[in-house]
């Protein structure tokens, strides 16, 4: 995919944004949302339909195509994910969150992106509540691409890092977490006990019996 | 004053216990649940000082039992200082469950405890810096032989300061706790506000209940939020950053880390690899087994002998003396049940309760319950059902209420039923053991424990097949392999038969003075002559230990010694030999391991099954524990 303008990013997310929840984009929509005036908004969606981005049908507005809607998504991404770092991470209040996180977004890179969405553990909508849209990169995320299994695929003698925990209630998730289950965590598995015996794992030092259906609330890496 | 011991599970918190209290400890179950707390006292400068040892738990969130008895201990009692005993070669994990403590606004000592290992792994702990980064004292200990216990005893004593140390979370959950906190009243609370807020957020069941409508909304919504944002609970934040600043405290503590890594030992693999575990587990039981049959039958021998010389010709020169028939039956009552309990509760159940402790006290029994943890799943159980079982060979009592970490209420209705009918009891033991043991051979009273076991196989395969379950599995620490400290034996068997005096006793002393007075009035014979039939064509015993199987309900061991009782009064002998029969007394025995469930166990089991399902079970056992001896009398006698 060729570089595109910062404004055609600014643009496509914007018009992502009106249309994510069905129907076109109304040029005065657009306009108010970028705060620009309705004629410069038409010139440069004109320009936008030319280059295939989005398809405008006058009176009814404006709707993406698919190549506007790669871009689109990537930018509502990392617009969504920045927030939410600025949000939780940062401490910044208010409006402000929005504000900044719409400059930075134009210039993360894709690994930044990926780095980050990790660093945020797989955030799914951003402090406005809005749905954060999936990755797309090729690049293997172990958080997105399941790279993660759970913990009884993992063989005796392995090695693997405790990415999240899927638990069917709370006590079990806590139980879990108070031993020291917690994401990040490096465990070994030290002995698959036969006669579908539980799994013994090491865990800082520690060991522990984990029955197989019980270990599988832990999701894993495989340690490289 | 009062002091708490707290900790993870296997930290050697029962033994400093043991080092700052000695032997007059009571033991009590927390109300309402299967967790057992001791209590007891220490002398310390002239004052008297409460100590109370709360159960092992990992946090002290609420979300298991023991953690809810922790919980409400500590807020019920208000310690005036708790004691963090912590294991200073697992520090991380430890610091964590501290982190908690300092939380709640206690004044905490911690203590450093198996300092030994940690010099014996020449690692080194920075313990001054520790104590500054948390602004707290830290004393290493060494529990299992006792240095720095009094240093220990001396600083909770003297401690009156909180500690200033904070858990920083990441600034979106410390926006969220301050938001709480700001809903909370300071006067609602006995604990600090941010302390309650965390816990609001984490969802703590306890602290939500006593919650106000406005923050207890607030926070639900707030976790809600969180986890529509981050597809995560906020616990696993929460606890990834407690997490997280242990590892950092405990990075810069640890000055040099243990250098050699543990060397896994061999009894390691031995004892949960099947092919040596399962050969060693046989092993463990046959020897368990053997030392029951010849120690306590040895014990048994030394304390009869000395009784009848001493105790019983006092008590036979005094029946002479007493004028009436009934008085002097109830001089013989009282000294056959003290007869009964020499030759009975003491050598055995002490014998099984010592080995009981050693092999838990060992960390063996953990590893039993990993290696047999998926043959119970083929059986329809729970790898957790391993635990009551263990216990039910202990005390069927304690063992119905320990079902309760089962999941379902079918699931603890099952593995009740089958411990009650198949799991000999510690008192069944010692009438397998002290009747068919001692005088048809060993063999014989190990065919009634594989009979048993096949009816726990069976039982089990067939409510499995009846009802539906799918058993959630276990999650369990194995602790390195230790030896057993002698101390703490004695103190766990001696809580656990005091029990047996305290309650046994009265009620066999009671039972067989009204036997004997029934007996010098003429009555019993009477009453026993409808059992006849019954008991002399269908089970081929004695129309007398029909009155044995009517005090076996009050208490399973009583039956064999109201058989001594009964023996001694209606033949005057106290050798089972002489009024029974080895088929007889195999006969009995069977009927008796799978006979109704005692009062006690009749009384737990009608509080948490209820009454219907209760009586169904025990007219079930009767059925069959007379069906299984009609079978085995018409077997033997052919």
């Amino acid at each position: 995919m060729h570089m595109v303008s910062e404004i055609t990013e600014q643009y496509l997310k914007i018009i992502y944004n009106l249309t994510e929840d069905g129907g076109a984009a109304k040029t005065n929509d657009i306009a108010e949302a970028l705060e620009v005036a309705p004629a410069s908004v038409t010139e440069m969606l004109h320009k936008l339909a030319e280059q295939g981005f989005i398809s405008h049908t006058p009176y009814k507005g404006v709707i993406l195509r698919p190549r506007g809607r790669k871009i689109a998504c990537k930018i509502a991404r990392r617009h969504r994910l920045l927030e939410r770092f600025l949000a939780d991470v940062v401490g910044t209040k208010g409006r402000s969150v929005h504000e900044q996180a719409c400059k930075m977004e134009h210039a993360i890179t894709d690994e930044a992106e990926k780095n980050l969405c990790r660093l945020l553990n797989r955030p799914q909508t951003c402090p406005g509540g809005r749905q954060i849209p999936k990755c797309q990169r090729p690049i293997t995320c172990e958080k997105c691409t399941s790279a993660d299994v759970p913990l009884s695929q993992i063989k005796e003698g392995e090695k693997a890092v405790v990415s999240h925990l899927v638990a069917q209630n709370q006590d079990e998730l806590c139980s879990m977490l108070a031993m020291g289950f917690v994401p990040g965590s490096e465990v070994k598995v030290e002995k698959r006990i036969p006669m579908g015996g539980p799994i013994i794992v090491s865990l800082k030092g520690t060991k522990v019996a984990i029955a197989r259906d019980r270990g599988d609330v832990l999701h894993v890496v495989r340690a490289a | 004053m009062e002091i708490a011991l707290a900790g993870n599970p296997n930290v050697g918190k029962s033994l400093i216990f043991g080092h700052l209290t000695g032997v007059g400890v009571i033991s009590a179950n927390y109300p309402g649940t299967t967790v057992e707390f001791s209590e007891g006292k220490a002398k310390f400068m002239g004052m008297t000082v409460t100590v109370i040892d709360l159960p092992g738990t990992y946090s002290l969130a609420g979300n298991s039992d023991e953690e809810r008895v922790a919980t409400e201990l500590l807020f019920d009692r208000k310690p005036d200082t708790v004691i963090a005993v912590l294991d200073a070669t697992r520090l991380e994990r430890n610091l964590v469950f501290l982190f908690e403590l300092i939380e709640s606004g206690y004044n905490v000592v911690a203590a450093l405890n198996m300092y030994d290992i940690v010099r014996k792994n020449k690692m080194a702990i920075d313990v001054e810096r520790l104590e500054r980064i948390l602004m707290m004292p830290m004393i290493p200990t060494v529990a299992t032989k006792g240095p720095g216990i009094d240093s220990l005893l001396y600083t909770a004593v003297q401690m009156r300061r909180k500690s200033k140390f904070k858990v920083r979370y990441d600034s979106h959950t410390e926006r969220m706790i301050s938001q709480l906190e700001k809903l909370l009243k300071e006067e609602d609370w006995k604990y600090p506000l941010r302390s309650v807020a965390i816990r609001l957020l984490m969802g703590d069941a306890n602290v939500t209940e006593r919650a106000a409508a406005e923050p207890k909304e607030t926070a639900a919504r707030l976790r809600e939020e969180f986890l529509r944002g981050h597809g995560e609970d906020i616990v696993v934040h929460i606890q990834r950053d407690r997490f997280g600043e242990a590892g950092r405290i405990a990075k810069e503590a640890i000055v040099s880390p243990a250098v050699a890594k543990k060397v896994r030992g061999i009894d390691e693999d031995f004892t949960i690899r099947p092919t040596t575990g399962i050969p060693l587990l046989l092993g463990v039981l046959a020897s368990v087994f053997i030392v029951l049959v010849f120690g306590g039958g040895a014990i048994e021998g030394v304390l009869v002998s000395a009784w009848s010389e001493t105790g019983k010709e006092y008590f036979t020169g005094l029946a002479e003396d007493a004028g009436s028939d009934l008085l002097s039956g109830v001089i013989q009552g009282v000294s056959l049940s003290i007869e009964a309990m020499l030759a009975l509760v003491i050598p055995y159940i002490l014998v099984f309760y010592v080995m009981l402790s050693i092999l838990e006290d060992t960390g063996y029994l953990v590893r039993v319950v990993s290696l047999l943890d998926g043959v119970m799943h083929r059986l329809g159980l729970h790898g957790r059902a391993v635990i009551p079982m263990v216990v039910g060979f202990g005390c069927n009592v304690p063992a119905i209420l320990a079902t309760r970490t089962m999941g379902s209420k079918r699931e603890r209705l099952i593995l009740a039923v089958l411990i009650t009918i198949a799991v000999p009891c510690s008192a069944q033991t010692a009438i397998i053991v002290g009747s068919v043991g001692k005088f048809a051979g060993a063999w014989w009273a190990l065919l009634i424990y594989l009979i048993l076991m096949a009816t726990l196989v069976v039982l089990g395969l067939a409510l499995h097949r009846a009802i539906k379950f799918e058993p959630s599995g276990m999650c369990i620490e194995i602790p390195d392999m230790r030896w057993p400290s002698a101390r703490q034996t004695a103190v766990k068997t001696y809580i656990r038969l005091k029990e047996f005096l305290t309650i046994a006793f009265p009620i066999l002393l009671v039972g067989s003075i009204v036997l004997e007075a029934l007996l010098a009035l003429n009555i019993l014979q009477g009453l026993l002559e409808p059992a006849e039939p019954f008991m002399v064509t269908v089970l081929g015993l004695p129309a007398f230990t029909a009155v044995a199987l009517v005090f076996g309900i009050l208490r399973k061991e009583m039956a064999l010694q109201m058989l001594i009782v009964l023996a001694g009064a209606l033949q005057a002998t106290t050798d089972l030999s002489d009024v029974l029969t080895n088929e007889q007394m195999f006969v009995f025995a069977l009927v008796m391991a799978v006979f109704m469930p005692c009062l006690a166990a009749f009384a737990v089991m009608v509080k948490e099954f209820g009454t219907k399902n209760t009586v169904m079970v025990t007219l079930a056992s009767i059925a069959l524990a007379f069906f299984m001896g009609a079978v085995a009398n018409a077997i033997l006698s052919l």
